[in-house]
């Protein structure tokens, strides 16, 4: 069983510091490698309403952990200007939203689109899977392995994805391991 | 015998050089690292006065002695100013752990009356150990992840 949380329940969540106990900065959006099925960083604002965009980033790997009320890392100076972090989290390459892509199978089924990407609870940014709109409407939940191949607009993934189409998180959490491991044993 | 903050919170500092009432206790500060009660805040917002812990003759049930109306200071710097905002409360600060989740809000601090260590943190109906926490702050108290 795992705790897991949605991309859009990161957005707005305080960052906070452990050592001090402070609110330096929240999150505005999260920068997605979806070939390494991780966030490598967040974008940030400052704290407030309207408060209005930070210039800095927050490296995933400055990343204490993501939880479901807050962000937490060691001290301020985890937040860089984008040209000291990684080009990957300060200059990312564009054409990384997953967002509306399709989701097939390897035998071509389409399974719906992506709406957002779902984020192990207490991770610093490992993205288990996928919140979708299936066909049929509404919303699902698919695990995702540990690497996927991505286009511009659609995603791979593997057959047995479409026996764990979850309806909500708390089954997601459950499936992820059961599915991983079905995955290795083929 | 232990003793706790919101117990201690309102009893009168007692000079005892005059044997005058100096006010009464509006909170108490903390030093993370050492887990130690640091000082005594007196008053609220710009009239607050600190007196350090090691100015506490004797911190009575009763009362709280202190050598004289000197050991009161005003905020000498950040820290001692954001503990005379009231910034720093313990008592219904918010507790974050170090994975990012809500446990609560701080309900009550143990201490030794005696040493002025910090024992536990109470959060409701659980009890965080001293060695747990991580920092205070304006915005949350941090612990250690019990297993969540």
């Amino acid at each position: 069983m795992r705790l897991l949380v949605t991309g859009s329940a990161i957005r707005g969540l305080p960052v906070v510091t452990t050592s001090g106990g402070e609110d330096v900065a929240e999150v505005r959006d999260l920068i997605y490698n979806p070939e390494a099925g991780r966030v490598v960083g967040l974008t940030l604002n400052k704290r407030g309403f309207l408060a209005g965009r930070r210039r800095e980033v927050l490296p995933a790997q400055s990343i204490h952990a993501i939880g479901r009320d807050a962000v937490m890392i060691d001290d301020a100076d985890s937040l860089v200007l984008p040209g000291q972090a990684p080009d990957e989290v300060g200059a990312p390459p564009t054409g990384r939203d997953v967002t509306g892509n399709e989701v097939l199978t390897e035998d071509g089924k389409r399974l719906g689109k992506v709406k957002d990407v779902v984020v192990l609870v207490g991770s610093n940014g490992e993205v288990v899977g996928y919140e979708i709109e299936p066909e049929s409407g509404g919303t699902g939940y698919i695990p995702l392995p540990a690497q996927l191949a991505v286009s511009g607009s659609a995603l791979v993934v593997p057959d047995p994805t479409q026996d764990y189409v979850e309806s909500d998180l708390v089954g997601l959490g459950a499936a992820v391991d059961e599915f991983r491991s079905r995955l290795g044993m083929k | 015998m232990s003793e706790r903050f919101t117990a201690a919170t309102g009893r009168k500092l007692v000079s005892r050089a005059s044997a005058e009432a100096l006010g009464t206790l509006s909170h108490l500060v903390i030093d993370v690292p050492k887990r130690q009660v640091t000082s005594l805040v007196m008053g609220k917002g710009r009239k607050a006065r600190l007196v350090d812990w090691d100015e506490v003759s004797g911190f009575g049930p009763d009362a709280i002695m202190i050598a004289d109306e000197s050991a009161l200071h005003e905020p000498r710097d950040d820290h001692e100013s954001a503990a005379g905002g009231g910034k720093l409360e313990l008592v219904g600060k918010r507790v974050l752990s170090d994975m990012g989740n809500e446990l609560g809000a701080v309900t009550d601090v143990v201490f030794d009356p005696a040493s002025g260590a910090i024992e536990t943190l109470v959060i409701g109906e659980q009890e965080v150990a001293a060695s747990s926490i991580l920092g205070v702050g304006s915005y949350a108290a941090v612990v250690k992840a019990p297993r969540d």
